[in-house]
């Protein structure tokens, strides 16, 4: 009978020792002090590129709300209208106009012309096209700033500053008096990257 | 039988009272213990030297609440933080708590450093494992984050998104002497 009471009794022993570590173990605690960094957030510019026609003043977003790149029609000058052997001119505006909070420059830059017949008018294959960098559009109608000029260009442009892309369509002067009238498509693609 | 109770205390009485009178030789002496004083840990921004600031890819101090980052910039946070640590015993570890919180980078556009910590009066680096002593005791910690934006970036990737550095702390934590165990 003796026996089993002691065994009762160290067994209460034994948990109350336990019981009295883990409440030792949960209440212990130290010294500390913590501070914050209010490191703040850091923001990623826009990458935002302005297209403005000349004779128009149009201007729209190189890249649309939805991420789809912009389509810009530009006026000629005189406008629409070649007659053989003479050009018309046009030009865009590209605008860096970005929020980077350091330097961002950009280059822009007219690849090759792409010139379609309208309704297989036949006026594609006498057309030439030459592309040229300026600072304004009033330039663009100067002939002697396409004088030794390529068929695509390219500009460099300082964070919120513009430059131009000019370019001279130029009809052949052997093109037959057939053609009065025809008209053909010219589509420039314009690619814009960070330098 | 009553009155014999009554009678033994009275006794019992009597024999207190004589040993309150009770006059021997004795002498006393001062314990000269003195007095015990407590160590102090704490860990503060130190503003006098670098209260946190941001700087780009040029090395010019930029606000990083109106300042917009972009592919091929690299951003560093860096602050100094004052350590306080005294005591015999004293041992404590620094370590940063938390990171940030990237919200809308994809993950090939950045690269961000863990938060580094080193003790720029020793001119030493801090781990987490470190054990401090009271030896650092009004050392200045400068902690340091690099965020880059990486040139390899292509098309409009990463534009207008948002990193919040804001969730990193700092935290000294004592370690307990080895003697505390056994208390």
């Amino acid at each position: 009978m003796r026996t089993p009471r002691a065994l009762k009794a160290a067994g209460l022993v034994l948990a109350a020792v336990v019981l009295g570590l883990l409440t030792v173990q949960g209440t212990y605690a130290l010294w500390n002090a913590a501070v914050n960094s209010n490191a703040g957030t850091v923001q990623a510019a826009d990458f935002r590129v302005s297209l403005t026609d000349g004779p128009t003043n149009t201007s729209m977003d190189m890249t649309l709300a939805d991420g789809t790149a912009a389509t810009i029609a530009l006026s000629t000058t005189p406008i629409g209208v070649v007659v053989p052997g003479q050009s018309v001119y046009t030009g865009v505006q590209l605008g860096n106009a970005t929020n980077a909070g350091g330097d961002f420059t950009i280059k822009a830059g007219a690849g090759e012309p792409v010139i379609t017949d309208t309704s297989g008018s036949g006026v594609a294959s006498l057309l030439s096209v030459k592309a040229v960098g300026a600072d304004a559009l009033a330039q663009c109608t100067s002939a002697a700033l396409y004088a030794g000029a390529q068929t695509t260009a390219s500009v460099s442009i300082a964070k919120n500053a513009s430059k131009v892309l000019c370019f001279q369509v130029t009809l052949a002067g052997n093109a037959p008096g057939s053609l009065q009238g025809k008209s053909a498509g010219i589509s420039l693609p314009l690619a814009v990257e960070q330098l | 039988m009553v009155k014999g109770a009554i009678a033994t205390g009275v006794g019992v009485v009597l024999l207190v009272g004589g040993g309150g009178t009770l006059a021997t030789w004795n002498q006393a002496q001062s314990a000269s213990m003195g007095s015990i004083v407590s160590g102090d840990l704490n860990l503060e921004v130190n503003s006098a030297t670098n209260g946190g600031k941001w700087t780009n890819a040029n090395s010019t101090v930029v606000d990083i609440n109106t300042y917009r980052v972009v592919p091929g910039d690299t951003l560093t946070y860096t602050q100094d933080l004052l350590v306080t640590l005294t005591g015999d015993l004293m041992k404590a570890k620094l370590s940063v708590t938390n990171a940030g919180v990237n919200a809308g980078f994809t993950a090939a556009s950045v690269d961000v450093s863990p938060t580094a910590l080193k003790d720029a009066t020793a001119a030493k680096p801090i781990t987490s494992g470190d054990v401090l002593t009271a030896s650092v005791n009004g050392h200045v910690v400068t902690a340091s984050t690099t965020f880059t934006f990486k040139a390899s970036t292509t098309g409009r990737d990463s534009a207008n998104q948002r990193y919040n550095f804001g969730p990193i702390g700092y935290k000294l934590e004592q370690q307990a002497p080895a003697s505390a165990n056994a208390q």
